[in-house]
């Protein structure tokens, strides 16, 4: 669409040089691996039942959906946006997907194909999130609706089409295949986990080894500057927005595989602000952001969200528990984090 | 001077319910009757309260969700403490104590953003997510109907009854007096003290605010702490109205409100918010709920229609905001500083 300039290759060919992985290290990397070790150990040794094969393997499977959701609320953060709709998004894809299994084509006919249906109502889902992204990406980026408005009411347009379809009823019935990839293990790597890497490591290539990237990053930095580079800012929030749909649409898979249903309120607003809060936790601000602290904030509010589940089990409403702690570690993170850049940093 | 009204969003919003309500009642007389005003109002009266407190930290350019968790834990550990006293006195009581804990709650949101330098959004989500299981875990996880005697007549406290042939007897409830009271009161402190005016500097440009002298952290941490008081009241009137205290009260609704304010006319960006909006949003909003129902569209599809309708006015603004000022997006929410 526009002419590739020059000047991007040469900072590509910059980051390359930079050793990109090193230099996805920085002091927050620093404070967020601490905090994990520290929980770590700490849940270790008062449960001898933490550190099993068990127990890491159920949080593998537990922890994709919520990572690679995050990832979607991450990448339009970056430009200055957000998006809200993401598990609306999920959600629609999945009761969408179940309903063409379920209700759309005669069953006899995907019981004796069930591979290739399945297959396709995986695409539907991906097709979901490209397009729930294109409505996005009008709303913020042509027409110039504030993006927390936006997806405010994307969110509530996107249920309502799945309430609308199924009553507000839960689809299930799928076939055996659909749970294939929640279920399943690779090399005794959950399915669900290696997904969640691969989305990781494709969000950290998209952001910091091409143009896409880059003008993501300048734009959330400065759009005026990034305008008058030459950038069109328009169809860098167009892209920005189908990106995040279709990482919304593979939780939306992850989510249909696990638990072999789809639900429109699953997660809620509860996942919305989860994301936000790794967003947050990860420092990850218009311009700037880190795919691998990402990772790493996913893994502690996983290892809190266990561990504390462990410590206090039975106690009554130990459940919520986690809750109070994730605020009280972001509080406490914040405060770290002000003295450890300084005062100049925040200004 | 007419012309100028004219050009208003206020104005613009005031058209839409307007609108909105002659379509409602061609298509189902019931629309107009004093039951539905009541009712609508009586919907609204907590959404009022906690939009108003809210305004202000939006015209500052902030955007806070934790007002929800601070009405239901001021409101919920306000009622088991006095329950768990044996206390049987009426309602007053519940008022004075739920607004200082609600003060003190607003006031840590403030500090932490101004000492600390925080976005007030980031604050808030930490605040929300932290009191919310602190008000579950420590507090209880259950909703509570043991009323005390004082105050079991209270959600009958009406002004004025009509008895309607569908909605039997419906009234206008005292508490509409505090809504009224608040938007007085924050028309009157946004518009004509220094530190309402320094709420508008700060959200147009917090630099150009310091340096003209206005007491930027002062400023924050006052308008924290009515925000703290309102979603208090808000509690308080909610579990009244509605019978029984629990711990999970409006957890669900604090984007419902930011939508409300937004939909008058406040910029989420800041600078830009005023009461009289405000009233409106919030009426829209309920509007909306009531005309959904008395159309006569399926429940399943309600939600569908409201997204519609926010779509739509969300762009309107946005399309006319555009052919003002065409430069790319920018909503600095977790812009730090």
């Amino acid at each position: 669409m526009e002419p590739k300039p020059a000047k991007t290759s040469m900072v590509n060919r910059g980051l390359f040089s930079m050793r990109p992985v090193v230099a996805q290290i920085d002091r927050q990397t620093i404070l967020l691996l601490g905090v994990f070790v520290a929980l770590v150990a700490f849940f270790g040794f008062t449960r001898d039942t933490f550190l099993t094969e068990r127990s890491i393997t159920s949080m593998a499977f537990q922890l994709p959906e919520i990572g690679v959701l995050a990832l979607a609320m991450m990448i339009p953060i970056l430009t200055g946006g957000i998006n809200l709709s993401v598990n609306a998004i999920s959600n629609l894809g999945a009761v969408l997907a179940g309903l063409f299994l379920v209700k759309l084509v005669p069953q006899e006919v995907v019981s004796a194909q069930p591979a290739l249906y399945v297959l396709l109502a995986f695409s539907i889902v991906l097709v979901i999130g490209v397009v729930t992204g294109i409505i996005n990406g009008l709303l913020v980026g042509y027409i110039g609706v504030p993006p927390i408005l936006a997806t405010l009411a994307t969110m509530t347009f996107f249920t309502g089409i799945s309430t609308g379809l199924t009553g507000g009823k839960t689809v299930t019935g799928f076939p055996d295949q659909v749970g294939y990839i929640g279920s399943e293990s690779f090399l005794t790597i959950p399915i669900p986990f290696i997904i969640f890497v691969l989305v990781t490591v494709l969000t950290y290539i998209l952001l910091f080894q091409t143009s896409f990237g880059f003008k993501t990053r300048m734009m959330g930095s400065n759009p005026t500057a990034s305008m008058f580079s030459g950038v069109n800012n328009r169809t860098v929030i167009m892209r920005v927005y189908i990106v995040s749909g279709i990482f919304a649409a593979i939780t939306g898979i992850l989510v249909m595989s696990r638990t072999m249903s789809a639900a429109i309120e699953y997660g809620s607003t509860t996942y919305v602000l989860l994301t936000i809060l790794i967003c947050v936790l990860a420092y990850i601000v218009p311009g700037f952001g880190n795919v691998f602290n990402m990772f790493l904030a996913v893994l502690i509010l996983q290892v809190i969200s266990t561990g504390f589940h462990m410590v206090l089990l039975g106690v009554r409403g130990s459940s919520f528990f986690k809750d109070f702690s994730w605020g009280v570690l972001m509080i406490l993170i914040f405060i770290i984090n002000y003295f450890m850049r300084g005062k100049k940093a925040q200004e | 001077m007419l012309n100028k009204i004219l050009k208003t969003n206020e104005f613009i919003v005031f058209m839409i319910l307007v609108g909105l309500s002659i379509v409602v009642g061609a298509i189902n007389p019931a629309f107009f009757s004093l039951a539905t005003l009541f009712d609508t109002l009586r919907g609204s009266i907590v959404y009022f309260i906690m939009a108003f407190g809210l305004l202000p930290i939006m015209i500052s350019g902030g955007v806070d969700i934790s007002f929800v968790a601070i009405a239901a834990v001021s409101s919920y550990a306000t009622h088991m403490f006095l329950i768990s006293r044996g206390y049987q006195g009426g309602v007053f009581l519940y008022f004075v104590i739920a607004c200082v804990i609600g003060i003190l709650m607003g006031l840590l949101n403030g500090i932490l953003v101004t000492r600390f330098k925080l976005p007030v959004f980031d604050v808030s989500l930490a605040t929300y997510t932290m009191w919310f299981g602190f008000n579950l875990f420590f507090i209880g996880a259950t909703a509570n109907f043991d009323l005390p005697k004082g105050t079991i007549g209270y959600y009958a406290n009406f002004l004025l009854t009509v008895k309607d042939p569908f909605a039997g007897t419906t009234g206008l409830h005292e508490s509409i007096l505090y809504v009224i009271a608040i938007g007085l009161f924050m028309w009157w402190f946004l518009k004509y003290t220094t530190i309402g005016r320094g709420v508008y500097a700060i959200g147009g440009n917090r630099d150009v605010a310091i340096r003209s002298g206005f007491p930027v952290n002062r400023i924050m941490l006052i308008i924290f702490g009515i925000m703290g008081f309102m979603s208090a009241i808000a509690g308080v009137t909610m579990a009244f109205l509605s019978r029984n205290f629990n711990p999970v009260i409006f957890i669900n609704q604090p984007l419902d409100v930011l939508a409300a304010i937004i939909l008058g006319g406040a910029a989420i960006t800041g600078g830009r918010g005023t009461v009289v909006g405000t009233t409106l949003g919030v009426l829209l909003i309920q509007v909306i709920n009531r005309a959904l129902i008395l159309t006569g569209i399926p429940v399943e599809w309600q939600r569908l229609v409201v997204g519609v309708i926010l779509i739509l006015f969300t762009s309107i603004p946005a399309l006319r905001e555009r052919r003002m000022k065409r430069i790319g997006h920018t909503t600095e929410i977790t812009q730090p500083g």
